[in-house]
């Protein structure tokens, strides 16, 4: 009897709390909606006012009127269309260019980190305290905040408009030392112990450890693909040519007023600026968070 | 870090040279990419304006910040912005990651997923989705909200009052779900059997959450925390697209990196780079207490 009356109240438990939440989820996901619905408007019917006040929420014509400007009128492809063909900025280019640069920098970024982490977990070395307040100090001064003089660092290195300018400085990171040093730690010290007394050298012994730990490197990889993928500032300086550059400075070009690019397609952009990091997310994001859990308590 | 004293194994690995090969890649992107600039960011800062031949000019950048109303402000609004983004996102993810943990186990991942979206787009096209969110007049939230509670239509990115807390909800849109996502993982690294030892003292959640979760959760909100803050300051897109890179009427929404582009946009480079070093003292600050909590408490 007390079973079955505890699922009960679990079960109303639950309810409340998925009710509890679709406000929330409704906050976060209209404006996506809107934005996927906004590919097949015209700027006519995109600039629609939204004047649903003051009629009643119980009048029929209210919900008429909200779907009306929410819904698009007819599928029509013009815009998806015209940015594939490159009318307004040279979309194939620049989502290649920000692919490469996101992946060129997750995967220096992984390997840079895993190696400085495995150093700090497992090795002895001479003022490790101090390196460890460098890489601390890395995390709290942004990068932004010296995009000024890294920018004419890199003129002077010939990197300007070429996109190991923005690669090659986005794989130092703080925080992905920090990750993989704790993920070191958790790993039992007596693996490398066995492997060091078969007389494995301790590069040997750091890959064999790598094998055990790729739900991190995964989860890693992806949090810097996706901080890569949102990068604006240093790209925005570095790389000058039209077809150097990468997404978030095609969009914000879209976006600007005096370019008059119809809102489908800025719309349209923004959609498949999105699609490449949701899809390594909801591929993924089961294996990101237990290798989190893992990692977070203690 | 590691400072208690170990006895000397063979078997703990990193003698010789094996750690410095481990560390000098970092050390060298660090040192190229970061220390470099930023040394060249001090050295510019005591460089006069312009494009041409500088001239070295002391510390005549730094006199002028010191009566330059416009660079208080932006450190004010960025102060602002960057506090209020984490006393919002923080309790509001902890609730969050609450309520998802006692919905339907089903339900839980794709619930999840739609509160991380914001996360995981770029923030050029947040700004732009939230731009019609926030419209003058015909802007949701003001259609939905203000409107009919009876007052006046806010012209969210017009008015001074309202212009950072537009920047401030938008930052809260877009990292609560992601902070969520990171407490969940947490949660779910607690031991269960903390809580069933808990159930025999009392049985109030209350309790549990105060007791258990919460300082369970420590490391887990400091990571948080250290997180929004660097990002409140580096916050550079969102407030570009949003304000056009301008501070907004009356600078109300001027912040610091924004300011740093303004200056580089008149090629006042001497100036650009004296306010991004005047602000490493805060970072300095920041670095010594994060020392002195990780000593503590974690």
């Amino acid at each position: 009897m007390k079973n079955i009356d505890s699922a009960k109240s679990g079960f109303l438990r639950r309810s409340v709390s998925t009710l509890l939440l679709v406000p929330f989820l409704l906050a976060v996901l209209y404006p996506f909606l809107w934005m996927v619905f906004g590919i097949f408007k015209t700027n006519h019917e995109f600039f629609q006012p939204l004047r649903i006040w003051p009629m009643k929420p119980l009048n029929g014509e209210y919900w008429m009127k909200l779907a009306d400007t929410f819904f698009p009128n007819e599928l029509s492809m013009r815009n998806i269309h015209e940015l594939v063909i490159g009318k307004w900025v040279p979309f194939w280019d620049v989502l290649l260019n920000s692919m490469l640069s996101s992946f060129g920098q997750a995967i220096g970024a992984v390997a840079l980190s895993a190696m400085t982490g495995y150093a700090f977990a497992r090795l002895k070395f001479h003022w490790k305290n101090i390196y460890f307040v460098i890489v601390l100090a890395l995390i709290l001064v942004p990068r932004q905040l010296f995009a000024v003089p890294l920018f004419s660092w890199l003129n002077t290195l010939g990197l300007n408009d070429s996109i190991f300018g923005i690669i090659l400085p986005g794989v130092i990171t703080g925080l992905g030392v920090i990750y993989f040093t704790q993920v070191f730690r958790k790993i039992p010290v007596e693996y490398s112990q066995v492997a060091r007394t078969c007389g494995a050298s301790e590069f040997r012994v750091f890959l064999t450890l790598l094998s055990l730990i790729w739900p991190a490197i995964l989860s890693y990889g992806m949090i810097h693909f996706v901080l890569a993928w949102h990068e604006h500032l240093l790209p925005m300086l570095v790389l000058s040519t039209e077809s150097q550059q990468t997404l978030p400075i095609a969009l914000a070009k879209l976006y600007d007023v005096s370019q008059r690019t119809p809102q489908g397609v800025q719309m349209a952009a923004s959609t498949f600026s999105l699609i490449p990091t949701a899809l390594l997310f909801a591929l993924c994001h089961r294996k990101f968070k237990s290798s989190l859990s893992d990692m977070l308590v203690h | 870090m590691e400072s208690r004293a170990q006895p000397v194994i063979k078997a703990t690995g990193g003698v010789g040279w094996a750690p410095f090969i481990f560390l000098f890649p970092f050390l060298f992107f660090l040192s190229l990419f970061w220390v470099l600039p930023l040394l060249g960011g001090v050295k510019m800062s005591l460089e006069s304006n312009g494009l041409g031949a500088v001239e070295f000019v002391g510390f005549k950048n730094y006199y002028a910040l010191a009566n330059d109303e416009r660079y208080f402000k932006s450190i004010c609004n960025s102060l602002i912005y960057t506090l209020a983004s984490v006393v919002l996102i923080v309790p509001m993810s902890l609730w969050l990651a609450h309520l998802l943990q006692s919905t339907f186990r089903r339900l839980r991942p794709m619930l999840t997923f739609g509160l991380l979206l914001p996360a995981l787009t770029p923030p050029s096209v947040l700004a732009t989705l939230f731009l019609m969110v926030f419209h003058g007049r015909e802007g949701l939230l003001n259609q939905l909200f203000i409107i009919p509670i009876g007052l006046a239509p806010i012209n969210w990115l017009k008015d001074p009052n309202f212009i950072l807390l537009g920047l401030v909800l938008q930052t809260v849109w877009r990292w609560t779900g992601f902070m969520t996502f990171f407490i969940m993982a947490g949660m779910e690294g607690i031991p269960k059997a903390y809580y069933e030892a808990a159930k025999l003292a009392t049985s109030s959640r209350w309790d549990h959450f105060i007791h258990i979760t919460l300082p369970q959760l420590r490391s887990v909100l400091i990571f948080i925390s250290i997180y929004l803050l660097v990002d409140g300051f580096s916050l550079f897109s969102g407030a570009f697209i949003l304000l056009g890179g301008s501070g907004g009427t009356a600078d109300a929404g001027l912040l610091t990196i924004s300011y740093v582009f303004q200056k580089t946009r008149f090629f006042e480079y001497g100036s650009a780079a004296a306010i991004s070093v005047s602000l490493l003292p805060l970072m300095l600050l920041s670095l010594y207490t994060i020392i002195l909590l990780r000593r503590r408490y974690i």
